[in-house]
């Protein structure tokens, strides 16, 4: 099942200048496995060494943030979009 | 030939990067370097041509560890920055110190959760030391205000001394091997027992090549029940230490300095333990040319009244000239520069981001 991970424009250099990935995965969870497999750079700046999502960055599938859904357990259906994000933060 | 003298400012905003003639008359800035995040750490490495290496703490993405080969023109990442094993469960916070190891390409890297690392191909793959990382007391570690960070890293062969906040003094003698506490003589203010094995708030050791067995320290001091445990010394490489507080107007502060060419002459700058300001409003740095037995304040050019600025840890340095100029930064955004050892202050830059680290060679 394919879904499409949009990429930020501060991260494309990690993954090649790609704006969007194509992925195999279920759920979120399953999404940044393969990413991790497929694209180490691009997920270590996602998330750290613990497999952690990064406190700043922000995951949303099609418009809803995963933190209102069930978290990286949540489903995806196939054409979903996953969005990183970077959250508003700092000063 | 050495001509030129060159600063490397970390500051809350990114890297800058000054340089001036050795007249040091007029500093030109480059920067901000590194997305305008956080640099907490810097080294200009001059064992072989001349690279600067400096952290980059993004609160988006994580560390990057940034290297320039063209002395700060241009930055670029390493392929990595400092990871714990993947099974370990810590995850990197920060990178507090950058030092050069024994070879042209071998860099340390003391870091937050406090743990030590070590890259041999200058900084694009590291691996963790386990003999201070995975230390018997490492669990009984905590975090003083400023996370709990590993961010002095004195080497000297293979006597290796780290200053950990909160974790105090270890040495190794085996090159990195196996890490001891030696804290006799180092007194903690916030902790039941006085003078414990370890846990102590260190926040600065600084050694000169010339004295190799004679360290000083700056010691979270500043508790009025427990006076004069903030400014330390040690003739025995480490093992004990002894107060050198007594004629400075406060113990606290952050950095200490040995002058570059004499073991006898330091500095510190002292600061109200409340508020980690200059006491009074009223800045100066404090020379001693006996080691410690002494003190003087220096103060020429500094504000007279209304300066309430902290110095960090690490944002006081010296250049290598014949009459070397010593350096800090505020966390208000200045940079000072004090002529013929620190008699006379003038401002270089004053409208900065909040300083971290400040770094002087001569290249």
């Amino acid at each position: 099942m394919s879904i499409s991970v949009q990429v930020p424009y501060v991260l494309r250099h990690e993954c090649g200048g790609k704006s969007e990935l194509e992925v195999s995965a279920a759920t979120v969870q399953q999404t940044l496995v393969a990413l991790k497999d497929r694209q180490p750079k691009l997920y270590r700046n996602i998330c750290d060494e613990t497999g952690t999502v990064r406190r700043h960055i922000n995951l949303f599938v099609n418009e809803s943030l995963i933190h209102r859904k069930d978290g990286l357990e949540t489903k995806l259906e196939p054409g979903d979009l996953l969005f990183i994000m970077t959250a508003v933060s700092g000063g | 030939m050495a001509d030129r003298v060159v600063l490397c400012i970390g500051t809350k905003k990114g890297l800058f990067v000054a340089e001036a003639s050795k007249s040091r008359g007029r500093f030109s800035l480059r920067g901000p370097f590194g997305s305008g995040v956080a640099v907490y750490s810097a080294l200009i490495d001059t064992r072989k041509s001349t690279r600067i290496y400096a952290s980059s703490c993004n609160a988006w993405f994580g560390m990057k560890v940034l290297a320039s080969t063209d002395l700060g023109k241009k930055f670029k990442e390493t392929k990595s920055a400092p990871a714990f094993p993947e099974k370990d469960g810590r995850a990197l916070a920060n990178i507090w110190s950058l030092e050069p190891g024994s070879d042209s390409k071998d860099l340390w890297a003391g870091v937050e959760p406090a743990s030590l690392f070590r890259s041999e191909d200058g900084g694009n793959t590291w691996e963790m030391v386990a003999g201070i990382s995975n230390h018997k007391h490492s669990k009984d570690w905590h975090p003083g205000a400023g996370g709990l960070c590993l961010h002095t890293i004195v080497r000297d062969g293979d006597r290796i001394h780290l200053g950990i906040s909160t974790g105090g003094h270890y040495l190794s003698e085996d090159g990195g091997q196996t890490f001891n506490a030696a804290n006799e003589g180092v007194g903690a203010g916030f902790d039941p027992n006085p003078y414990p094995e370890f846990g102590q708030c260190v926040h600065k050791i600084a050694r000169h090549p010339d004295a190799p067995g004679r360290l000083y320290m700056q010691n979270h001091g500043g508790w009025p029940e427990r006076p004069g445990i903030g400014v330390l010394r040690s003739d025995d490489f480490g093992h004990t230490w002894q107060s050198i507080a007594e004629g400075l107007p406060s113990d606290f502060g952050f950095p200490i300095l040995v002058h570059p060419h004499d073991p006898d002459t330091i500095y510190v700058v002292p600061l109200e333990p409340m508020t980690r300001t200059c006491p009074e409003g009223k800045p100066a740095v404090w020379r001693s040319t006996t080691g410690g037995k002494k003190w003087k304040k220096l103060s020429k050019g500094l504000p007279k009244k209304d300066g309430y600025f902290t110095v960090l840890h690490d944002a006081m340095t010296t250049d290598t000239l014949a009459s070397p100029a010593i350096y800090f930064g505020t966390t208000t955004g200045q940079l000072w520069m004090g002529h013929d050892g620190g008699d006379e202050w003038k401002c270089v830059f004053d409208s900065l981001p909040p300083i971290n680290c400040v770094k002087a060679a001569v290249v």
